[in-house]
């Protein structure tokens, strides 16, 4: 699979390495001076091609005609679009990634200028951390790769609200119950279980879920952490 | 007519102040405040600071009520998703940009959007003025790429018609002024000297037509 990365800086060039431990025809775009002069010390040098990431002359020399994948990430959003754009409206490239800097700029990532995908970094992190502080006890296992959902774990404290509740019962909508760890052996959890005190509790949940989960298995004295 | 000018720099500046005095109601917008002391005292436009990629600084422009809009700054990138974004999400009906640097050019073409590009257009003018003798060029279209002409038609051009002497697809006869009336000619009409030939020509027509002058007169 051919990949066109646009922009040498940090995530470019770790994208790059990471793709081409994979056996990945990788191909780089960098225009700055400076950048050029470490990423030739970073990478092979066959791989990288240096101009303007709008030239189109520029561009075809990295291959973008025959590319499965084009990533645009520069540090310029302007720059990212239109390199999305020229992608498929010119090369019929089947699939476009693009790295959003500024939050703001995120609602210009869609169709209209041709990006499949939009790589935004300050909300992944934000939406991380905001989960990690509101979430108590809980830890996130696992984010899956495809929508909103993530594998959770929480240790069941003494005096929670949750305890004694049946599975079925459990009416939050988008949680699912993967397993139950009880005295260090894994339950598959059926309908007719009921959480006991020091159960830790797997579970398949959207950010709404892991909420309304963190509220049912909290201590009674903790104090709610997301009002 | 609602303008919104996107770039107070040396172009943005002049356009926006030649819309107003013009009587348009014009905004400009810029990253930037320090740019707007480059327009006049009296520009009497709205000026609004900000990125014009952000939604909350489109709407404060009243993009949704524009007419037209201009993306002349100097980034060739903005000036097209400017442009984008102006004519395919509030439905601007008139949207123009300016093209800075010459090698992106072609992705005006690509993002379908009116163009206007200073240092192609300056360029062509500039060697038209320099070879400037035979021909008269009045109007160019485009940036350059189609160009009108006006020429004598010399003594020994007399009873050919147009076609037999450029044989060349590049130019075209529009209109001939005979005797000081103008009217709409093709290409086979029969020359007369002291015929004022009105031609449109590409850049490649432009070069024969003016051997073929240069010719006539070396004959003569």
């Amino acid at each position: 699979m051919k990949v066109v990365i646009v922009g040498g800086g940090r995530t470019g060039t770790q994208l790059a390495r990471l793709l081409l431990q994979q056996n990945y025809d990788v191909h780089l775009v960098e225009e700055r001076r400076d950048v050029l002069a470490r990423i030739h010390r970073e990478l092979p040098t066959e791989i990288i091609h240096e101009g303007n990431p709008v030239d189109l002359a520029v561009l075809e020399q990295a291959g973008i005609q025959s590319a499965d994948v084009v990533t645009a990430c520069t540090s310029i959003d302007e720059v990212n679009l239109v390199v999305c754009y020229v992608a498929r409206t010119r090369y019929k490239v089947r699939r476009t990634i693009a790295r959003v800097n500024d939050p703001r700029d995120a609602w210009l990532f869609k169709d209209l200028f041709c990006v499949d995908v939009a790589v935004n970094q300050a909300a992944i992190m934000s939406r991380l951390i905001e989960e990690e502080m509101s979430m108590g006890d809980m830890m996130t296992l696992l984010k899956l790769r495809r929508g909103n959902y993530s594998l959770v774990e929480e240790k069941i404290p003494e005096g929670a609200s949750g305890i004694g509740l049946a599975i079925k019962d459990l009416s939050i909508e988008g949680v699912v119950i993967a397993a139950i760890i009880r005295h260090g052996e894994v339950i598959v959890p059926r309908g007719v279980t009921t959480f006991e005190a020091g159960d830790e509790v797997l579970a398949v949940t959207d950010p709404e879920g892991a909420q309304k989960l963190a509220e049912l298995f909290k201590r009674p004295s903790q104090v709610k952490a997301n009002p | 007519m609602k303008v919104i000018v996107v770039g107070c720099g040396r172009f943005g500046v002049e356009l926006a102040y030649h819309l107003s005095k013009r009587g348009d109601e014009v905004v400009v917008l810029d990253a930037s405040s320090d740019a707007f002391s480059n327009l006049p005292q009296d520009f009497d436009g709205r000026l609004v600071e900000g990125d014009a990629m952000n939604q909350d600084v489109l709407l404060r422009a009243d993009i949704e009520e524009a007419d037209a809009l201009a993306a002349v700054t100097n980034s060739d990138v903005l000036n097209l998703v400017v442009g984008r974004i102006a004519r395919e999400v509030y439905n601007v009906p008139n949207v123009v940009a300016r093209n800075y640097e010459v090698f992106t050019r072609e992705l005006y073409e690509l993002f379908d959007l009116q163009v206007v590009s200073a240092a192609t257009w300056g360029t062509q003018r500039m060697i038209e003025l320099l070879n400037h003798t035979e021909a008269r060029l009045v109007y160019s279209a485009g940036n350059g790429e189609v160009t009108f002409y006006e020429v004598a038609v010399p003594a020994n051009w007399e009873g050919k018609t147009l076609t037999e002497i450029l044989n060349c697809s590049g130019c075209q006869l529009t209109a001939v002024t005979r005797g000081g009336k103008a009217f709409i000619a093709s290409d086979d009409l029969v020359l007369e000297c002291g015929d004022v030939l009105s031609i449109c020509a590409t850049n490649r027509g432009a070069e024969i037509l003016r051997e073929r002058l240069a010719d006539a007169r070396g004959e003569a």
